[in-house]
């Protein structure tokens, strides 16, 4: 059934140009050079320190490597990151 | 993207909270995930992290923390509120602000000055006193005094020699501006005119000083009659050099002059009633002072009513001063007296005593001080509904004269 609902869902993307964000359920990051990141609807915050981020979005992770991390602001389900970010990794489980 | 600070933080009231645990960070996922706002976390070693949050979210955040082990201290107070509060907590500093304001209070509320112009020393000096004794002096409340035009009636009555008295208040100053009353100087050169009658009658007394009189002593005149004519017949004898030229001129005209009393009379009718009511003041007096602000009055002072059965209210408001603004509070002084009702009733004779009483009132009233009354007579009288119906004669004697300038017609 889970992969006829993810088939339904992305018909419904490609088909009716609806946001994928919000239909395939993922995260929407914005990322502003090096030095801002911001996630919307991620699901849980893994791991923090001032050289990295480890946040759950819905299928694995996305890991921030960098320098200087702060926590600009949390949300229920967003966060800003700010500080020099050097990348940005999608660990699938 | 959003702005996600904003001055509502700064307004409302921030803590710095300081987590300490193992992963500390997941706390504040765990407070983010229940809707607390968190911003500035910053992980300063692996045991420690520290973040704000909102003032107003601290109790949900201490619910939190107890189904947890993380240990959470507040490192920082920020925003307004701790601002007051610490401010608040210097006592000397709150004493000396509330005195200070209450005594600008005080100070604008005090005459600091009274400024005189317009009139000359001892005059200057008398109002002076003058105001003294109304209270109007530096130092005096502003609220105790009487409204400028009070102040300035009174002035007028009580010192003769003003004409005219401007008092202004202006902040704590009092501006007084007198005109002194000069004995204008007899206009010169005068216009010719004759004396007409004002008023018909029979003339008694005649002193002409400037002018040829035209009638006598107990003629009878109608208004308008010429009593002192200001044309004379010049008889070119004693002249005659220096007005050869103009030896046509005959009629010179002057100035006339003179003093005609003549008896007049006038009949006045009026109602008298038989019963009559009038309110009386017993003299028993008491005073109340509210506060007031907008509509609403807090009693300050004398807070009982008294135990009059009919009283006499007189209200005086005075407005307080703040520097030079006039704040929405003002005081309010009420004077409660109590009053009678007394209904009496008068014979027929004694109503028509105090009907001519009232029409000779009336007439002086009317006529000016110099008017005589020399006698009145009652000419009629009838009751009709408990009120006496009065046609009453009354002669008097006084100055009939009226200028008439004469017209030249050049």
């Amino acid at each position: 059934m889970g992969k006829w609902q993810q088939r339904f869902r992305s018909l419904l993307t490609e088909q009716f140009s609806l946001p994928s964000d919000v239909i395939l359920e993922m995260p929407r990051i914005t990322i502003i050079g090096h030095i801002h990141f911001y996630i919307e609807n991620h699901q849980g915050l893994a791991t923090y320190s001032e050289n990295e981020l480890k946040l759950k979005v819905n299928k694995g992770y996305v890991q921030i490597k960098g320098s200087s991390f702060v926590l600009k602001m949390m949300l229920p389900k967003e966060i800003l990151l700010e500080g020099t970010i050097s990348e940005v990794k999608f660990l699938m489980n | 993207m959003k702005k996600f600070r904003n001055g509502s933080d700064n307004i409302a009231g921030y803590v710095t909270i300081l987590v300490k645990g193992t992963a500390p960070e997941l706390f504040f996922q765990k407070c983010a995930s229940e809707g607390i706002r968190v911003w500035d976390v910053k992980k300063n070693d692996k045991e420690s992290c520290e973040g704000n949050i909102r003032l107003s979210d601290i109790k949900k955040m201490k619910t939190i923390r107890r189904k947890t082990i993380y240990k959470v201290s507040f490192i920082g107070r920020n925003g307004y509120p701790f601002l007051i509060s610490r401010f608040f907590r210097k006592k000397p500093l709150v004493i000396g602000l509330i005195f200070s304001f209450l005594l600008f209070l005080l100070l604008s509320n005090i005459i600091w000055e009274v400024k005189i112009t317009g009139v000359p020393k001892d005059i200057e000096e008398k109002i002076d006193k003058q105001l003294t004794s109304y209270g109007v002096h530096p130092g005096a409340w502003l609220f105790s005094l009487k409204t400028p035009t009070e102040i300035q009636q009174k002035l007028i009555e009580d010192i003769p020699e003003l004409l005219w008295a401007g008092v202004d208040q202006k902040g704590t100053t009092f501006y007084l501006e007198g005109v002194e009353k000069i004995i204008v100087q007899e206009a010169d050169p005068k216009q010719p005119r004759n004396l007409v009658a004002s008023k018909k009658g029979v003339i008694t007394k005649m002193y002409v000083s400037k002018g040829t009189p035209m009638v006598k002593v107990n003629d009878y005149v109608e208004p308008g009659d010429i009593l002192v004519s200001g044309s004379l017949q010049n008889i070119e004898e004693s002249n005659s050099e220096e007005k050869d030229e103009e030896e046509k001129q005959v009629v010179e005209h002057i100035a006339a002059e003179a003093e005609i009393t003549a008896n007049t009379w006038y009949e006045v009718s009026l109602t008298v009633p038989l019963e009559y009511n009038y309110e009386q003041l017993t003299g028993n007096v008491e005073k109340k002072f509210y506060l007031k602000t907008g509509n609403f009055q807090l009693p300050i002072w004398g807070f009982k009513e008294p135990p009059y059965e009919d009283i006499h209210r007189e209200i005086t408001e005075n407005k307080l001063n703040f520097l030079k603004w006039e704040l929405p509070v003002s005081i309010i002084e009420t004077v409660l007296s109590e009053k009678q009702y007394i209904a009496e009733e008068r014979t027929k004779e004694e109503a028509i005593e105090a009907g001519i009483e009232q029409a000779v009132i009336k007439l002086k009233q009317e006529l000016g001080p110099d008017a005589k009354i020399l006698s009145e007579k009652v000419l009629h009288e009838t009751i009709e509904r408990g009120k006496v119906k009065l046609s009453l004669y009354v002669s008097v004697e006084e100055n009939i004269v009226k200028l008439a300038p004469i017209n030249q017609g050049d």
